[in-house]
């Protein structure tokens, strides 16, 4: 802290050493006060009532209100009440010091004790450029306190904002999440609120997030001068086809807006699905017979399928073949048919067995477990049917040999 | 024959039929059977009920194991029904034709316009007859108590094997009653015919399944360098074993009341490989599998009545 305060030297003979002290202090420059402050040891710390401000001169936007700190000190004296004034204003100021939140025009320092007070100043419209000196004045009973400041009214800086990712391109997949760190800053002199906006290819979806925080954000606080970092993040729909899709971001808020420009690069990729015949899992064979079940496989990807190789996990003597073995390419949302030919085997029992069908292709593929219902050979009912038929006979043979007696 | 009568041989088939089925519904003997099978059966379903409701949480065919399950100490319906159907069937058989002749009607009858075709094949559907309404009967009412303990209507898969099982039983039951039939044209004394179903029926249910492995082992011995032995050994077990009746009937009930049964016989691990198990077979699949048991109850049952056809017509019936 600068010490600004002035006072007049004491004349009443009690308290000459002390004024001695002052003048001392006040006749020598800072540093030296300092030193000799700290040589003096504690029992010599200074005594006397200052009238002190942080900031002596400063500048101020033309018309707008400025409020400058005071502080009202006592060391060593008994209670001191000082009247306060403010001399060397321009017409067309105003001025006002407010103590504990009112405006007030004297105060009295305890001993040992500080008062803090706000100098409340309003400039004129105009001026710019302009240095003001004034002083702010307390009077005592017995001396005069004087501070003088100085202030320049500069022009007010319109608000501004930047925007700036750090990668401004990203690429990914369709199903990538796209993370974009964009700092923004508030260049401006004021704080201000920045309202967040995006605009985005259709079924993209971009979220804003602080640094790494979840919350998703729609506006932030910025100060003057402060800069924070963004996390925007970019959610492309899952059928996004491949290609470059620019995002625009823009901050706007203070009177004062940024954009930016993001790019997502999407590579395609394929996705394959297997479905059975109808789009059903399941079907019917007889133990021993071929049964031919067409499945589909469908490209539902942003880029084609390739060299999609068919394989299936029978059961234990079963035999599945393909036709074709092998699908070279499938446009993206196009489909192809594969015949699935089973064999289940002679030994197979009657009911259900899972067979896993699956298609391995470059980057994509898929599987499918398919139910197949056994039905075994109808040779035992035939054979049940001629054991009763055998029986029948037997039956209608002894009724013509024997009958109707 | 050098002499061919007239007319036809089944003429008063349905008089007879009907006749005999009411002359077994009011003897005592089938009374006391019938109370004895609906004491049983109430009491093994009634705890079988008790069993599902403390156990099963959620079942497909919560029907049909009203029919299965199994409460100690008493034993499932289904194995109640195994015992005692030959029991009703041989109470309702043994004296068919023998106790006429000691009561010295057989002649009285036959000197109506009536031939011998249709006094045999006429008891034996009087028989079949009343088997049949027991067993309906027995089989509402497990479903009723079903329905009224549980609180669930079946489905109509349950319904459909539950009338498979009805038919398997009665069918299971036209066995052992032409058997009874058999010994009664056979034997004179209804004493010796009754004791002689009663001597087949317990060596078919109690001795059999002891007396299957015993042959099996004569017949197919194991060689212990020989795997396949062990197997051949077991094919023949379970043919002999197929032999009564009470292992056909079992192995129907098995597989028309459970309907995750797929197979009756012996299994290798890789017919098993890839198959689900616990999956229920469609019904049709479950007939197929029984079939063979189904048609041989079937064939037994007209090669024992063929028999005791043959036997009644060459029989000198003039007392």
């Amino acid at each position: 802290m600068i010490p600004a305060g002035i006072r007049a030297p004491f004349s009443t003979p009690t308290t000459w050493i002390a004024a001695g002290l002052t003048a001392i202090g006040l006749a020598s420059t800072v540093p030296q006060a300092h030193a000799q402050s700290a040589a003096s040891a504690a029992a010599q710390s200074p005594t006397g009532l200052w009238l002190t401000t942080p900031y002596p001169e400063f500048s101020a936007q033309a018309g707008k209100n400025v409020s400058v700190p005071l502080k009202l000190a006592n060391r060593g004296l008994p209670p001191q009440r000082v009247e306060f004034g403010v001399d060397g204003l321009p017409g067309g100021w105003k001025w006002e010091i407010d103590g504990g939140g009112k405006p007030v025009t004297a105060a009295i320092a305890d001993p040992d004790g500080t008062v803090g007070l706000t100098l409340k100043l309003t400039p004129p419209e105009g001026d710019i450029g302009k240095g003001v000196n004034f002083a702010v004045s307390g009077k005592t009973s017995a001396e005069a306190l004087k501070l003088p400041m100085a202030m320049t009214l500069t022009k007010t800086e319109p608000a501004k904002l930047t925007l700036e990712p750090k990668l401004p391109a990203l690429r990914g997949t369709a199903k990538s999440a796209f993370d974009f760190q964009v700092d923004i800053k508030n260049d401006g002199q004021e704080d201000s609120t920045v309202n967040l906006l995006s605009k985005a290819p259709p079924g993209f979806q971009v979220t804003f997030k602080q640094g790494y925080g979840s919350q998703e954000l729609t506006s932030l606080p910025l100060k003057a001068g402060e800069s924070k970092t963004l996390s925007i993040s970019v959610q492309p729909p899952d059928n996004a086809q491949a290609g470059q899709y620019p995002v625009a971001v823009a901050a706007s808020g203070g009177g004062a807006s940024a954009d930016t420009r993001l790019l997502l690069d999407i590579t395609g990729r394929p996705s394959v699905s297997l479905s059975g015949p109808q789009g059903r899992l399941s079907g019917d064979a007889t133990a021993g017979q071929e049964r031919t079940f067409t499945f589909t496989l469908s490209n539902s990807g942003s880029a084609p399928a390739r060299d999609l190789k068919l394989s299936a996990s029978p059961p234990a003597g079963w035999k599945v073949t393909f036709n074709p073995e092998k699908v070279d390419e499938i446009a993206p949302g196009g489909t192809s048919n594969v015949g699935v030919s089973m064999t289940p085997s002679n030994q197979a029992i009657a009911g259900d067995y899972m067979v896993s069908v699956r298609a391995n292709g470059d980057g994509a593929s898929d599987s499918a477990n398919f139910r197949v219902t056994v039905r075994t050979s109808t040779l035992w009912g035939v054979t049940g049917l001629g054991v009763i038929g055998a029986s029948a006979l037997m039956l209608a043979f002894a009724v013509t040999r024997y009958g109707r007696r | 024959m050098t002499s061919r009568r007239e007319g036809s041989p089944f003429a008063g088939l349905s008089t007879i039929a009907l006749k005999e089925a009411a002359d077994h519904m009011n003897s005592i003997r089938i009374h006391l059977v019938m109370v004895l099978v609906l004491l049983t059966a109430i009491g093994s379903v009634y705890a079988a009920i008790g069993q599902i409701k403390a156990t099963v949480g959620e079942d497909q065919f919560l029907f049909l194991r009203l029919f299965t399950t199994a409460q100690q100490p008493l034993p499932s319906f289904v194995f109640f029904l195994g015992f005692l159907v030959p029991l009703v069937a041989i109470a309702l058989g043994f004296d068919a034709i023998n106790g006429e002749y000691n009561r010295r009607t057989l002649s009285r009858v036959l000197s109506q316009p009536i031939y011998r075709d249709a006094l045999l094949t006429g008891k034996f559907m009087g028989g079949l007859l009343v088997i049949a309404i027991c067993l309906l009967a027995l089989w509402l009412l497990v479903t009723g108590l079903g329905m009224l303990l549980l609180g669930l209507p079946p489905s109509s898969e349950e319904i459909t094997r539950g009338l498979a099982f009805l038919f398997a039983s009665f069918v299971y039951a036209g066995v052992w009653l032409a058997v009874a039939m058999a010994f009664s044209t056979i034997v004179k004394s209804p004493a010796t015919s009754a004791l002689c179903a009663l001597t087949a029926w317990l060596l078919f249910t109690v001795f059999w399944p002891m007396l299957a492995p015993l042959i099996a082992g004569a017949v197919a011995p194991v060689d212990p360098l020989d795997p396949l032995t062990a197997v051949h050994q077991i094919d023949v077990q379970q043919a002999i074993a197929r032999i009564s009746p009470n292992t056909l009937y079992g192995e129907t009930t098995l597989a028309l009341l459970n309907p995750a049964t797929r197979s009756l016989g012996l299994l290798f691990t890789d017919q098993l490989s890839g198959a689900l198990m616990g999956a229920p077979l469609p019904f049709s699949l479950s007939v197929a599998l029984i079939w063979p048991q189904l048609a041989g109850m079937i064939a037994a049952l007209l090669v024992l009545f063929t028999i005791a056809y043959v036997s009644f017509q060459r029989q000198e019936i003039r007392a």
